[in-house]
């Protein structure tokens, strides 16, 4: 047997040389990381962008010199991040909420309850109404404060209706007034049954704004799902315009991951139901655009969507409660960056708006917010219309069956089958809430009353 | 003997010409979703969703590219991946072989049942040691450093455990009797012996987790907050929400910058495709 020569000493340089510099290099990168010290340092969990970030950094740094406090953003955010942040108790100062979201941590205790705060603070005075009751909680917190708010509107092109010989949408147009605007705006040049421009597009989750513009009742808070008669023709109204071919179908648009500007800018679509104001449409679209209120149905009186909901909550565990409120205010309401404020009433919101982006004069933004001010309906939401507790279970066994409805693979009829179906397990899955010792007791207490009084 | 031998000669060059449109028909379909991303990246925002769509634009945008490259901290962002991977590789590949020698040599009570154990663990989802690992973490005071994203390759990977394990079972033994008699201790024939043989394998290992942690999203997202410790692919998220701000996703430039992202997965491919290709039979043979 030949015994196999051994390199010169390799383990030895391993040992000596790279060993070390592998530990040198984790003990320097053990030093790349902390707040820096400043204790009164606020981290302010925001999803922003590169182009935000720099925006805010200015602001930022007048707000320090005014103040003291820092603000720090984490840029990189998400649910499950937050979460774990909370599970850690490292839970950034200041984050964003849902309705749901922050009805579900406020329920374990987890963040700050701002009525001490709001008391004494003139800001809660001028926030505008819908702001104020978006904020209030089932156990009478605070828990968050909103940020925004907006309505729907249906944006269209303007040079594709003056083409099809079409006026533009009124401001009392009705449902079968868009459903005939959506027929003329249909184009399918080749004849091959897939239309080069769909007449229109409404993503599915303003199908509540169909239901509420039909007066079906929402119960904001509600904790079991009922499908009346009103919505049941909203969701008939919503099937019909993709049977006829002149909405895309929902799917088709989900798996293209298209966003609603690119859909209208593109002509793929001559009218879209969107958030208003909606900055993406507003700073991409190049086309020649206008938005319309939604239609009404027949000659009920319109109920426009309105939306305060979701906002800035405080960590239960921050350490400086005073400079955390101070941040949240100066976010919500001062911060150059989201100027003019969405939430301050005496905010002339319209003007404010036109004078930031002058493209919106003579394009019906006045019109359609004016309209949802002097007829709100409120926001009629999944998240807002069923309290934080049965949102989730509701949601759970529900989406399924929407989505199967908006594919064709189930009727009307089926999915209002399955309601009781639906809430026999939502209540099955509150009783099990009830038993959680996570839950406070004002909130338990409230759960308790409101299955108590609730009929499914 | 290969099958494809087997018959006749034009049987054969049948067989062996539908075996290749097979082929190239697979390749196709696994190649389309990169071709669209290439073909997206020159093409300008409201060409990216024109239907019928284009697959070569008129005019090439080529500055969506450079958009790409000058809207984010590129430089930084690339640097602040390479710090994570380079110590990642290294420490993966060294920890899973030096685990995988010792589960492919030594006797020792419960050795079948640690390994069992050690497979059991890439049966674990994600998601399930998500919070602990982050409190582990958070209580270290490593939140925000690059730490939690190297440290735990010192301590090896299952599946490369796995790997490295049944090749070292392929080395014969004769070499590493002989140096052990000339006073070699276990940890030189380690070093001397068994990875200048393993480096196929080793490769492999290497590739792979070069592809993971270069493209590994979550946990940068999970660990990091300062934007200046940002990865690549958190810079891609960013950009995601970003160029136009307000949640308007230039996909065109997107889709240029995550090119960009992928190309030294691609290099690095073909650069390393015998050894990749030989790692990924050997992990099935013994």
């Amino acid at each position: 047997m030949t015994l196999m020569k051994l390199p010169e000493a390799p383990l030895t340089s391993f040992v000596r040389y790279l060993l070390p510099g592998f530990l040198a290099s984790l003990f320097l990168l053990t030093g790349c990381g902390g707040s820096g010290g400043n204790d009164r340092t606020i981290v302010y969990n925001c999803a922003a962008n590169t182009a935000e970030i720099a925006a805010l950094k200015p602001a930022q740094e007048k707000f320090f010199a005014r103040t003291g406090i820092h603000v720090k953003l984490n840029p990189f955010s998400g649910e499950e991040k937050l979460y774990a942040m909370i599970a850690a108790g490292q839970a950034p100062d200041v984050f964003y909420t849902n309705n749901a979201v922050r009805d579900r941590l406020a329920a374990e205790g987890r963040l700050l309850d701002l009525r001490p705060f709001a008391e004494q603070d003139p800001v809660w005075a001028k926030l505008r109404p819908e702001v104020k009751a978006a904020a209030v909680s089932a156990d009478g917190g605070i828990y968050s404060l909103g940020n925004w708010t907006h309505t729907c509107g249906v944006y269209y092109d303007r040079a594709a209706f003056a083409a099809a010989g079409l006026k533009p949408p009124a401001a009392d147009w009705t449902w079968a007034d868009f459903r005939a605007a959506a027929q003329a705006l249909t184009r399918d040049d080749n004849g091959d049954g897939k239309p080069e421009r769909y007449g229109a597009f409404i993503p599915a989750h303003f199908i509540e704004a169909l239901e509420q513009m039909n007066h079906a009742p929402i119960a904001h808070d509600g904790l079991f799902l009922a499908i009346p008669p009103e919505a049941r023709e909203a969701y008939a109204a919503y099937l019909e315009l993709i049977r006829a071919g002149v909405m895309p179908d929902i799917r088709r648009v989900q798996a293209l991951g298209m966003q609603a500007a690119q859909m209208l800018q593109s002509g793929r679509v001559a009218m879209l139901f969107e958030a208003v104001p909606h900055t993406g449409l507003i700073e991409t679209l190049t086309n020649d655009w206008a938005v319309a209120p939604l239609p009404r149905f027949g000659a009920k009186e319109p109920r426009y969507f309105r939306s305060a909901s979701g906002g800035l909550s405080l960590s239960a565990t921050v350490e400086n409660p005073a400079d955390a409120w101070r941040a949240l205010v100066w976010l919500i309401s001062e911060a150059e960056p989201y100027q003019p404020s969405p939430v301050l009433a005496a905010v002339p919101f319209v003007t404010a708006w036109e004078e930031k982006y002058p493209r919106l004069r003579g394009r019906g933004f006045r019109e359609v917010w004016e309209l949802s001010e002097q007829h709100p309906g409120g926001d009629p939401r999944y998240f807002v219309r069923f309290a934080s507790w049965s949102m989730g279970p509701v949601m759970t066994r529900f989406q399924p069956w929407l989505d199967r409805l908006w594919s064709g693979d189930a009727t009307i009829d089926q999915v209002v089958a399955a309601v009781p179906g639906i809430n026999a397990e939502v209540r099955r899955d509150l009783e099990r809430q009830l038993q959680s010792s996570a839950l406070r007791p004002a909130w338990k207490a409230a759960l308790e009353k409101a299955l108590a009084e609730a009929q499914p | 003997m290969n099958g494809l031998s087997h018959g006749s000669a034009p049987a054969r060059v049948l067989r062996i010409g539908t075996l290749y449109l097979v082929l190239l028909g697979l390749g196709a379909l696994f190649a389309t979703p990169v071709a669209w991303m290439l073909s997206s990246s020159l093409h300008t925002l409201p060409d990216v969703f024109a239907q019928p769509y284009r697959w070569l634009p008129a005019v090439l945008q080529w500055e969506n590219y450079v958009r790409a490259v000058t809207i984010l901290p590129v430089p930084l962002f690339l640097w602040n991946t390479i710090v994570i991977t380079v110590p990642v590789m290294a420490a993966t590949a060294l920890s899973s072989a030096l685990v995988a020698y010792g589960f492919a040599r030594f006797r020792f009570p419960g050795r079948d049942l640690l390994f069992s154990l050690c497979l059991a663990t890439m049966m674990l989802p994600g998601q399930v040691t998500m919070i602990p690992l982050y409190i582990l973490f958070a209580r270290l005071g490593w939140v925000d450093t690059y730490l939690p994203l190297i440290v735990p390759a010192l301590f090896g990977s299952p599946f490369y455990i796995f790997l490295l394990r049944q090749f070292f079972l392929t080395i014969p033994k004769d070499s590493e009797e002989a140096a052990l008699i000339d006073g070699a201790s276990r940890l030189r024939i380690w070093w001397s012996i068994i990875l200048p043989q393993a480096r196929p394998a080793l490769a492999t290992v290497l590739i792979f987790t070069f592809i993971g942690t270069w493209n590994d999203f979550f946990g940068p997202l999970l660990y990091l907050n300062s934007p200046e410790k940002a990865t690549l692919t958190l810079g891609l998220n960013l950009m995601k929400t970003q160029v136009l701000g307000s949640g308007v996703v230039e996909w065109n430039v997107l889709m240029a910058g995550s090119l960009l992202v992928l190309l030294p997965n691609v290099v690095l491919f073909f650069l390393a495709q015998q050894h990749f290709i030989k790692g990924i039979s050997m992990g099935a043979s013994k």
